[in-house]
């Protein structure tokens, strides 16, 4: 799930959440795939940031995953041989991936393998 | 400088915002027991600077009220009085926050988003109250920063030079750690305990001599934020786990898996909120 500004909405991006204006008046519900027309309509309405499915947008400044991976990787540098620890950085990259890649993205990736 | 030394300045903080006059007639009120809450919604809607802070707080995404809260009786009666009191005699401090330490005031959100949610998962009695000793579990940091800058200053430098944890270098230089030093001023504005004691033994949670689970909350929650690397907290490292105060929350992978998940979620909201403050500073 990813919030975007509008002006980055492209047709194909399913919604995650409602859209909503400013004023908080619902327009559309979640999962509804974007259109053209549909984010045209959007704008006219006053509609501002968008919550949409994946992480279709890489906003500026921010990392790439692998790049996020490494750095949680560092920040954990001091704690690893605590296996509570382990386990919640190991948590932490799983929920980053299967945002990025989509949900069910690890569980697929292991049934190939095996 | 020893703790003593640290101890007498604290005692005659001048740079530091100083509590708001309001608090100690809001302090006196709360004391008679004919207060209601209409009344001292009243008192604190006359500071219309004031309120405007409070309800932009109250309705920021860490408390996490689905309805937009419009008024301040109506912010004392959902959130209860112990909240207001300490985001009244914490916003001076807040202000200084977002001016000179976006990243700590980021993390501090942070922290007390994490700190909700996992309140409320707990089922703790008052989880805005466990939010707010979120909010403020890094007060020794400003303290520092502001009252001691030469120190703080060469602190930081040591930390990134020597990439050790800001509270090791804290110790080594003047004895005594931010929790500490937060917990001593909370305590001289007469925060309440359960605000007081989450931030005196945050690092140490385990050692604490009351509202155990509330610290050892407070606890998970700076590290959990650390690790998601959202905010700035003075050292880049995810601090060490307390397994005495883990066993208290203990919560099993697919428990934390929701955590992250509905954290994730707030933080994206979060920031909204600090880029409105930042626009509006």
């Amino acid at each position: 799930m990813q919030r975007i500004p509008i002006k980055l909405a492209k047709p194909g991006f399913i919604l995650a959440k409602e859209a909503i204006t400013p004023e908080g008046q619902v327009l559309c519900g979640a999962d509804t795939e974007l259109t053209e027309d549909l984010i045209l309509r959007l704008k006219k309405q006053g509609v501002l940031v968008l919550t949409v499915k994946g992480h279709p947008v890489r906003l500026p400044g921010e990392l790439p995953l692998s790049e996020k991976l490494r750095e949680l990787d560092r920040r954990f540098s001091k704690v690893k041989k605590d296996p509570v620890l382990k386990a919640l950085e190991t948590l932490i990259g799983e929920f980053w991936i299967e945002q990025e890649k989509g949900e069910g993205y690890l569980k697929r990736l292991k049934s190939q393998k095996s | 400088m020893d703790k003593e030394e640290i101890r007498k300045r604290l005692k005659d903080v001048e740079s530091l915002p100083t509590l708001p006059p309001i608090v100690s007639k809001l302090n006196e009120m709360v004391a008679d027991e004919d207060t209601t809450a209409t009344k001292l919604g009243k008192i604190i809607e006359k500071d219309q600077v004031l309120t405007s802070k409070l309800l932009r707080m109250v309705n920021s995404s860490f408390f996490g009220f689905p309805q937009r809260i419009s008024t301040v009786s109506n912010a004392i009666v959902l959130l209860g009085f112990n909240v207001i009191k300490t985001l009244i005699v914490t916003s001076s401090i807040f202000e200084v926050m977002q001016a000179s330490d976006v990243g700590l005031f980021e993390h501090s959100l942070g922290c007390a988003t994490a700190a909700g949610i996992i309140a409320k998962r707990l089922q703790i009695k008052n989880p805005e109250e466990v939010s707010t000793a979120g909010l403020i579990h890094d007060l020794g940091k400003i303290v520092l920063r502001s009252e001691l800058p030469e120190e703080y200053e060469e602190i930081v430098k040591i930390t990134n030079e020597k990439g050790l944890y800001i509270r090791e270098v804290e110790h080594q230089r003047l004895g005594i750690g931010h929790g500490e030093i937060g917990g001593m001023l909370a305590r001289q504005w007469n925060l309440p305990e359960r605000l007081v004691i989450p931030i005196e033994y945050h690092h140490k949670p385990g050692s604490s001599p009351d509202f155990k689970d509330i610290t050892a909350i407070i606890h998970f929650s700076d590290i959990l934020i650390r690790a998601l690397g959202f905010g700035n907290s003075g050292d880049p490292w995810v601090p060490s786990l307390d397994h005495k105060a883990w066993e208290l929350i203990k919560f099993k992978k697919s428990d934390v898996k929701e955590i992250i998940s509905e954290l994730d979620e707030k933080l994206v909201e979060l920031q909204d909120f600090t880029l409105e403050i930042k626009k509006d500073a």
